[in-house]
């Protein structure tokens, strides 16, 4: 097994899922690249996650209150426990496009129902999804189109899904903005039971033709009595959706792009790439499944290594998954879903209609201490199996501070950092002498392999994907 | 939606609720004490977790609080993540909880008594205890859950015996949840993760198993709790099913009761008068409906007293409360 090997696998594991234990990455590179493509792409074959399981000791998540914190905790743990982590991952994806919020929608339930939506179909054609969030309560509510009458037109949605979640601004008018809202009149949800004596209820998706405005619509150079799903037909075939949709996921998968509003006057970092991708859309009727894979095994994502920097949710997840201990819902799996929100993303609650900004946004003096310190508390637990692993590993790898230094930052990656970084890690791991892993010695030297471990996830290398 | 079920020679008339944001919020597990009182295990959102003590009477509106049992916190007499609930003959209340691995006593009045166990797998350690019954020798049968096992202590703590490791074969369970003792000392265990429900006799021995994965008759989705009546029907908390299935003694089906709360709570209703907005959007849905169904129902007990049972409707905050009768007559049609 060649280190590039491992290092290609390593870099796959990061960006379609959460990272992945080095038994794992190793049983995978035996398996081939392509095949854990294949298998990522495949969630369908394993056993889902039992959010029973979780909900047995959360059950106060089942239509969860409002209260910070307390909706994503679920959501943390099928990340945490997941075998499909591509799916979970294009729940992320498609969250930071459909960015809704508990801020205005105020019922975290429904927005884990959408939540669901992309588990369901992230992978599949991206009409469906699109059709599906269109139907969404939480999205009708987030973007006012249950405000959206026949004879009093609100523009909300019509407007986002042609700026956001299709074409992108400069592709249409304002007019065609006007006629798109037209053709959602009548989109709505049934009247709710209040929430305020027996909990919250599940909201449901209604049409109503009487608010329908079924007059004519010129519509993109279209003319016609159009509905939303007529919309969606049109929006979907103007080339400027696949590019648009293509550039969302370089952005996410491949290597940071700048935020979604400078796209209009931005060229792409790699317009080869887009083009790549756009036209695996186009060919594909929008098969977001097929985009993924001609992503995922393209030259442009394996030469992307540490390219991008990791979002909150694949800090902390990314950790739990490695060192493990995680998996039983417990009081701490609350508080790793708020670590999350302290490093800057409060999931089912993005700070408006346009997501998170990403990137090296992620980063400011706050959020890099929140990240550096809940690795490095993570990683110097001992009795985690993950950690435990790793410490086995370093112990047959030599005795020397120089060997220990490099084989951490082989397991926590392979990582590659500058050189000044490797000589001060050695320096340090060199304090104590060898290591020595006799009775006497092994906890000690267990300790400084954590120490190290510790002064690794601090790193500037450690905070790209 | 008829209220009474007619079922063969038994029927079950659905009586009423008890039930309020502020005074049943999450029950998790129900136990009976002296004449008409009963605790509930109350969660709280967030952590905080305690014992709410009532008086349940026959008919609508005579529930009244008596007192809050225990409080948040992992010192003597605190409680977090409570679980079960069971009385001794001198209803003593003996309460586990699932974050510190270790089961609270407090006397009939509230007062600490003791607390014993551990985090751990030896004797009288556990790891997520959560349901809890009283033997016919006043001896305790304690689900430990995460080392899928029970666990016999005496009313003092001491350990003497257990039975059960992980797996799906008979005597074995996975992540168990309730139990309950019928009237000739057998046990029975809700075996949560194997969707079943698992009879031994007073000693232990294997008896028989119960239902398999699924939503139809004799299937269960994450089994949470069973209680068992004086004529021995068997009553299955079908969690995840948000329902309950009743059985005969001989396992033949009987009956599902999926909820029937058509009328609000005392307490409810006072929280509706109070609030006209609540008031008229309750008028604004098409139908009431989903109000009155299960939502993940986690406990089911029998009050042999009474003759009835009650649900601990989790999600919905309340006790739904069905009378077994037996002298029913079904009204003349024309009346």
């Amino acid at each position: 097994m060649s280190s590039n090997e491992l290092s290609q696998m390593a870099h796959l594991m990061r960006r379609a899922g959460f990272g992945a234990t080095r038994d794992e990455l190793e049983r995978r590179v035996a398996d081939g690249y392509e095949a854990t493509v294949e298998d990522l792409l495949h969630p369908e074959a394993y056993e889902p996650v039992d959010i029973f399981q979780f909900l047995r000791y959360y059950h106060f998540q089942w239509k969860p209150g409002t209260l910070g914190g307390i909706g994503q905790t679920g959501w943390v743990w099928r990340m945490i426990n997941t075998q499909t982590p591509l799916q979970e991952k294009m729940c992320l994806f498609w969250h930071q496009i459909f960015a809704t919020g508990v801020s205005k929608v105020d019922h975290y339930d429904e927005i884990t129902d959408m939540i669901d939506i992309f588990r369901e179909k992230g992978l599949g054609k991206y009409r469906d999804l699109l059709l599906e969030v269109s139907r969404n309560p939480a999205m009708l509510f987030w973007l006012d189109n249950h405000e959206n009458h026949a004879t009093a037109i609100n523009e909300n949605w019509g407007r986002e899904l042609l700026e956001l979640f299709t074409m992108g601004v400069g592709n249409y008018t304002e007019e065609d903005v006007y006629e798109c809202s037209r053709a959602f009149t009548g989109w709505t949800m049934t009247p709710k039971l209040p929430r305020f004596h027996m909990g919250r209820w599940d909201w449901y998706f209604e049409y109503r033709p009487d608010d329908h405005d079924d007059g004519e619509k010129n519509f993109l150079g279209h003319t016609g009595n159009f509905n939303g799903e007529d919309i969606i037909d049109i929006v979907l075939a103007h080339p400027a959706t696949a590019r648009f949709i293509a550039r969302h996921m370089y952005s996410f998968f491949v290597a940071d792009e700048v935020q979604v509003p400078a796209w209009e006057h931005t060229p792409p970092r790699d317009p080869a790439a887009i083009e790549v991708l756009a036209n695996a859309l186009t060919e594909s009727d929008f098969d977001i499944e097929h985009t993924l894979r001609v992503l995922f095994n393209s030259d442009f994502f394996k030469e992307a290594q540490f390219t991008k920097v990791k979002n909150p949710t694949e800090v902390v997840i990314g950790t739990l998954r490695m060192v493990g201990g995680a998996e039983l819902a417990g009081p701490e799996t609350f508080d790793y879903s708020n670590h999350i929100t302290y490093m800057g993303q409060e999931l089912l609650n993005p700070p408006s209609v346009e997501g998170w900004h990403s990137g090296v946004e992620w980063i400011n003096s706050g959020s890099l201490m929140k990240r550096a310190n809940f690795v490095a508390d993570m990683v110097r637990e001992l009795d985690r199996p993950g950690v435990s692993a790793i410490i086995d590993r370093v112990k047959t790898s030599g005795a020397s501070p120089e060997s220990a230094v490099d084989t951490c930052l082989d397991l926590l990656g392979p990582m590659v950092v500058k050189d000044e970084t490797r000589e001060e890690l050695i320096e340090h791991a060199s304090t104590h002498g060898e290591f020595s892993w006799d009775d006497a010695n092994e906890a000690d030297s267990a300790r400084r392999v954590a120490e190290l471990l510790q002064l690794i996830v601090a790193t500037r290398e450690y905070q790209f994907a | 939606m008829m209220l009474t079920k007619i079922v063969g020679e038994r029927v079950y008339d659905f009586s009423h609720v008890v039930g309020g944001r502020d005074q049943v919020m999450g029950p998790l597990a129900v136990a009976f004490g002296r004449d008409n009182e009963m605790y509930a295990v109350v969660s709280a959102l967030g952590g905080g977790r305690g014992i709410t003590k009532y008086t349940v009477g026959l008919y609508p509106g005579e529930e009244e609080m008596v007192q809050r049992i225990g409080e948040s916190g992992q010192g003597p007499g605190q409680l977090m993540w409570t679980s079960g609930i069971a009385l001794d003959s001198d209803y003593n209340i003996y309460v586990t909880d699932a974050m510190t691995d270790r089961i609270s006593v407090f006397s009939e009045g509230g007062d600490f008594l003791r607390s014993f166990g551990s985090s751990g797998n030896g004797d009288v350690q556990f790891s997520r205890p959560s349901g809890i019954a009283i033997d016919q020798d006043d001896n305790l049968l304690v689900v430990d859950t995460m080392n899928h096992r029970v666990q016999k202590l005496s009313r003092d703590g001491r350990y003497l015996s257990e039975w059960g490791s992980e797996g799906s074969d008979h005597g074995q369970f996975r992540a168990p949840w309730g139990i309950t003792t019928d009237a000739d000392g057998c046990i029975y265990v809700a075996d949560h993760l194997n969707h079943r429900i698992q009879k031994f006799d007073a000693e232990a021995g294997f008896m028989f198993e119960l239902g398999s994965k699924g939503s139809g008759d004799y299937e269960f989705d994450h089994p949470s709790d069973v209680a068992i009546d004086p004529d021995g029907d068997i009553y299955v908390c079908d969690w995840a099913n948000h329902r309950v299935q009743a059985f005969t003694a001989d396992r033949d089906y009987v009956t599902t009761f999926i909820g029937d709360a058509q009328e609000l709570s005392k307490w409810q209703l006072e929280y509706v008068r109070s609030n006209p907005d609540v008031y008229k959007a309750r008028r604004r849905v098409y139908t009431l409906e989903p109000e009155w169904r299960f939502a993940l129902p986690s406990a089911v007990e029998f009050d042999s007293r009474n003759s009835r049972l009650m649900v601990a409707d989790t999600q919905r905050w309340r006790i739904q409360i069905y009378n077994k009768l037996h002298d029913y007559a079904d009204p003349q049609f024309n009346i």
